[in-house]
């Protein structure tokens, strides 16, 4: 791709300042459903993102037909882009950064190892080891995708950034069937290191995770405190990133507007970003604007300490940039709520009567992002006396993001990611509103 | 566009195999989408997709491949790695495309490639304005309209080689109402398989209106209850009810691997009497159809159930052959990058003979679920959750109170069978469904309906 000449095409057409992002992708995906490879996929992919500056308004424009014979068309289509936008926000293409982590994300020759034949087999023999384990699994299925990507980050002011990453994950589902009821689960690894990929400990979390559920039934409304396990927090606050991001914030969309010092959660809870994490494929150090990522407290012990920032919105709250525009917008790479010191079960062993909430279903609807307020379906189990009583499901559980934040009194030490890194360790929730029979 | 004697070298190569099925899709999508916050446009992008996907199968068992790299030769080369997953000899011999079929039934009168930027921004100032302009408690709004026009060929070794062109427009209004003690989200989204006619075909206005009018009724509404009791779901988007705890478990992708609990009970009553759905990805310019699926077959009016029998599952051309079923043209894909399976297209529950009235009034006691937002559902149970975007309780017969943050959840299975009163008032909105082959537009609908009992999640508690 000759950037040069786009930029000097650009710049005779009277662009202020012209961005190019090109992204180069390769991926590998198998999967197997009972016993029979039944998916597998290649692919090869190019993407081209341009953004331009014109007379103070940002144009944007994105094409996967990478011809370079089309450069002029390209142009036209940045100009009248940016001929439509009103907004008066003042809007920048970065000249970068003095300093920016360098991390390896590729770790080349431990994925490497593996052959394509290993890969089919590693994705064979974690679902046989699902189905093996206990013979009401009925129906088995496994996947493993593979991505290594280059982006190519440069602008008319100098900025000329690169990273690749490369990553896998690999992982399982299955349903478990007895004679009156069926329940399934699911669980993955994530990682550039197939060390890290321990088949038998991710089949029997699976496998467990399904079979334990079997024959759960519906519990009596009413108030109950909750263990919300870990994977069920990091779902839940997933729906809530809008809060933290400074868009939403200084358009009033976000109910921690102003509480910047202030306390918004319970003092054990500290969220923190790191956008170093060396297994992670949202890792890296630039954002999309070429601002260098910064390893950051959102909260700190209860305290707010600071909101995500792209370059246009830390210009407005007179704020330096945080490192997070990513994919057109804010986001932050790898957050999580920080772990406690409890084994989960001590929490559960502590609790007189409560709910062990181990997931909860429809996060896109049932959360509403500006109030905080949630309401969603969740399955689990009933505990009593320390001990677990049965499974639980077709429950509901609500309240507000906030208030929950602020009820936690106990924090678990099994801090664990979602696939899109986000994580949480299990959290221990002072009474919670919840809707069964 | 590809050459045919290219797309037949690809599809010949990838059979030079054990392989017994391949086949080619090109693309090219142009998306136009404008986005305006706080009253001013912030973004207008121009997105291009260009993309081949080339899949080639042995009986049930699919290789998929896709690229940007449009020339023969890597094509071919594409072909050849995916056919070292089959490797043997050749069964099938050489193949000769058909000729090209094509043609759009879903008329379109004014291709928004061929619409001014200035009169598109004009929908989205004057929808903006509408919201505004309906309350002073509204102090958000975001509108964004998006057009898109996607061109595919699709040639496979079924003697298919087929040309669609599906042009599609919609407009999304969310407006935020705010007082000192909440803050409420309204949204309203229509849409259709249309050109920017449809600008002149619906009142932008009042689409605008109604976000605006969905937020401020809520931001007034006390909390819904937590309790099991019965819920009238209103006609439209209402019919995400059926879509997420009954239309999923309906598509080959999960029957076929008998992972959904509507396997094997075909001829089977699975629900009321009452209830009659149909899926119909051929109504003129409806937003969930097209003229070929994404396997080029023709798309088909499916009965899915038959005054409460199951009539049909929604089947594509490779699950079909796992559960010995011809296809029936439901194959789709959200593009290039996915190999396509059994989805919706618009779906709906159909007209029974109760008016909106008669359901009420015959409801002592329960929700009226106005306008619902989306949900989930987990096929191989059937679990479904859905958010309840505008409620009001029902007493005595009559619509009583707003009230928020209601969630229903259920089992498709038992939601099936408790809908004991069907409306005679069939309406049709618009949806974005993601599943395994990406983010598709469908419709969703249904005519007035209630459920006899539900569980409904809010966080006002049990009374």
């Amino acid at each position: 791709m000759n950037f040069e000449q786009l930029f000097k095409k650009a710049k005779e057409k009277n662009i202020e300042a012209i961005q190019a992002e090109l992204s180069e992708a390769e991926s590998l995906n198998f999967h197997v459903f009972n016993g029979e490879m039944d998916k597998h996929q290649i692919a090869d992919t190019k993407k081209l993102k341009l953004k331009a500056i014109v007379n103070g308004k940002m144009g944007k424009f994105v094409t996967e037909d990478i011809d370079e014979s089309k450069m002029d068309n390209w142009i036209d289509a940045l100009l009248d882009s940016a001929k439509a936008v009103e907004s008066e926000d003042e809007v920048f293409i970065y000249e970068g950064d003095s300093e920016y982590k360098d991390i390896d994300l590729f770790n080349e020759s431990k994925l490497n190892k593996l052959s394509h034949e290993d890969k089919i087999q590693l994705v064979h023999d974690l679902e046989q080891k699902t189905k093996a384990l206990d013979e009401r699994i009925q129906i088995s299925q496994s996947f493993y995708g593979e991505s290594s990507s280059i982006v190519t980050l440069k602008n008319s002011k100098g900025l000329n950034l690169q990273k690749r990453v490369k990553n896998a994950v690999i992982g399982g589902d299955v349903v478990a069937r007895n004679s009156d009821d069926s329940r399934n689960a699911f669980d993955f690894i994530q990682s550039n290191d197939p060390a890290d990929f321990d088949l038998d400990s991710l089949a029997h979390n699976i496998v467990s995770r399904a079979t334990a559920l079997l024959g759960a039934k519906s519990l009596k409304s009413g108030r109950y405190d909750i263990l919300l396990e870990n994977r069920a927090s990091a779902s839940l606050l997933t729906g809530y990133l809008g809060m933290f991001k400074a868009e939403n914030v200084q358009k009033g969309m976000s109910k921690l507007a102003g509480k910047v010092g202030q306390s918004v959660a319970n003092e054990q809870i500290s969220m923190i970003e790191n956008p170093f994490m060396e297994k992670s494929s949202k890792s890296g150090g630039f954002d999309d604007e070429g601002v260098a990522t910064q390893y950051k407290k959102v909260i700190d012990q209860g305290k707010l300490i600071t909101f995500f920032y792209d370059l246009k919105t830390a210009k407005k709250d007179n704020h330096a940039p945080t490192g997070n525009a990513f994919g057109g917008g804010i986001s932050p790479t790898n957050f999580y709520i920080e772990n406690g010191k409890d084994d989960v079960e001590k929490l559960i062993e502590t609790m007189d009567e409560g709910l062990f909430v181990t997931s909860l279903q429809g996060i896109h609807s049932g959360t509403n992002a500006v109030s905080g307020d949630f309401s969603l379906q969740a399955s689990g189990f009933l505990i009593k006396n320390g001990k677990i009583e049965r499974p639980i499901a077709l429950f509901t559980v609500a309240g507000n993001y906030l208030d929950l934040l602020n009820s936690v009194s106990t924090l678990g030490n099994d801090l664990k990611f979602s696939m899109n890194y986000i994580g949480s360790p299990t959290l221990k929730i002072d009474s919670m509103v919840v809707s069964g029979e | 566009m590809l050459a045919k004697q290219t797309l037949e070298k690809v599809i010949n190569e990838a059979l030079e195999s054990q392989a017994d099925f391949a086949e080619v899709f090109v693309e090219k999508t142009v998306q136009n989408s404008i986005a305006m916050q706080s009253g001013k446009i912030e973004n207008a992008v121009t997105n291009e997709k260009f993309g081949v996907g080339v899949r080639v199968a042995k009986k049930h068992n699919a290789v998929y491949g896709y690229t940007n790299d449009a020339d023969e030769a890597s094509l071919v080369s594409l072909a050849k790695k995916l056919a070292t997953s089959f490797e043997g000899n050749r069964v099938r011999e050489t193949i000769k495309l058909p000729e090209m079929k094509s043609g759009n039934k879903h008329t379109v009168k004014r291709n928004p490639s061929d619409v001014d930027a200035k009169e598109k921004t004009s929908i989205v100032k004057n929808a903006d304005a509408a919201a505004r302009a309906y309350s002073e408690e509204i102090k958000q709004v975001n509108v964004s309209y998006l057009d898109s026009v996607q061109d595919v060929w699709i040639a496979s070794s079924e003697d298919i080689y087929t040309n669609d062109q599906r042009v599609r427009t919609r407009l999304g209004v969310a407006s935020v109402a705010k007082n000192d003690k909440d803050m409420q989200m309204g949204f309203n989204g229509p849409g259709a398989s249309k050109g920017f006619e449809f600008y002149d075909e619906i009142d932008v206005d009042a689409a605008a209106k109604e976000a605006s009018r969905i937020a401020v009724t809520m931001l007034h509404a006390d909390e819904a209850p937590s309790e099991t009791i019965p819920v009238v779901v209103d006609n439209g988007f209402g019919g995400v009810i059926f879509h997420e705890a009954c239309g999923h478990s309906l598509e080959a992708t999960s029957v076929a691997k008998n992972a959904s609990v509507f396997s094997g009970k075909k001829g089977e009553k699975i629900g009321s009497e009452l209830v009659t759905a149909i899926d119909d990805g051929t109504i003129d310019n409806a937003w969930g159809s097209q003229n070929f699926d994404d396997e080029g077959r023709p798309q088909q009016r499916r009965v899915l159930i038959k005054n409460g029998v199951l009539n049909t599952y929604m089947v594509d051309y490779l699950n079909g052959k796992r559960m010995n079923e011809a296809s029936t043209g439901s194959s789709r894909r959200e593009s290039y990058r996915y190999a396509p399976t059994s989805r919706m297209t618009n779906t709906y529950i159909d007209n029974g003979e109760s008016t909106f009235e008669e359901i009420i009034a015959a409801t002592d006691y329960g929700l009226y679920a106005k306008k619902m937002g989306g949900g989930s559902v987990q096929p191989s149970t059937g679990d479904f959750n859905f958010a309840v975007m505008e409620g009001y309780m029902i007493r005595n017969g009559k619509i009583a109170e707003p009230v928020k943050g209601a969630t229903l959840v259920g089992t498709g299975k038992d939601a099936l069978q408790k809908i004991d009163m069907v409306g005679n008032n069939l309406l049709r909105a618009q949806g974005m469904c993601g599943s395994l082959s990406g983010s598709i537009p469908t419709d969703v609908g249904q005519p007035t309906i209630r459920i006899s009992n539900i569980t409904v999640g809010g966080r006002k508690g049990s009374a």
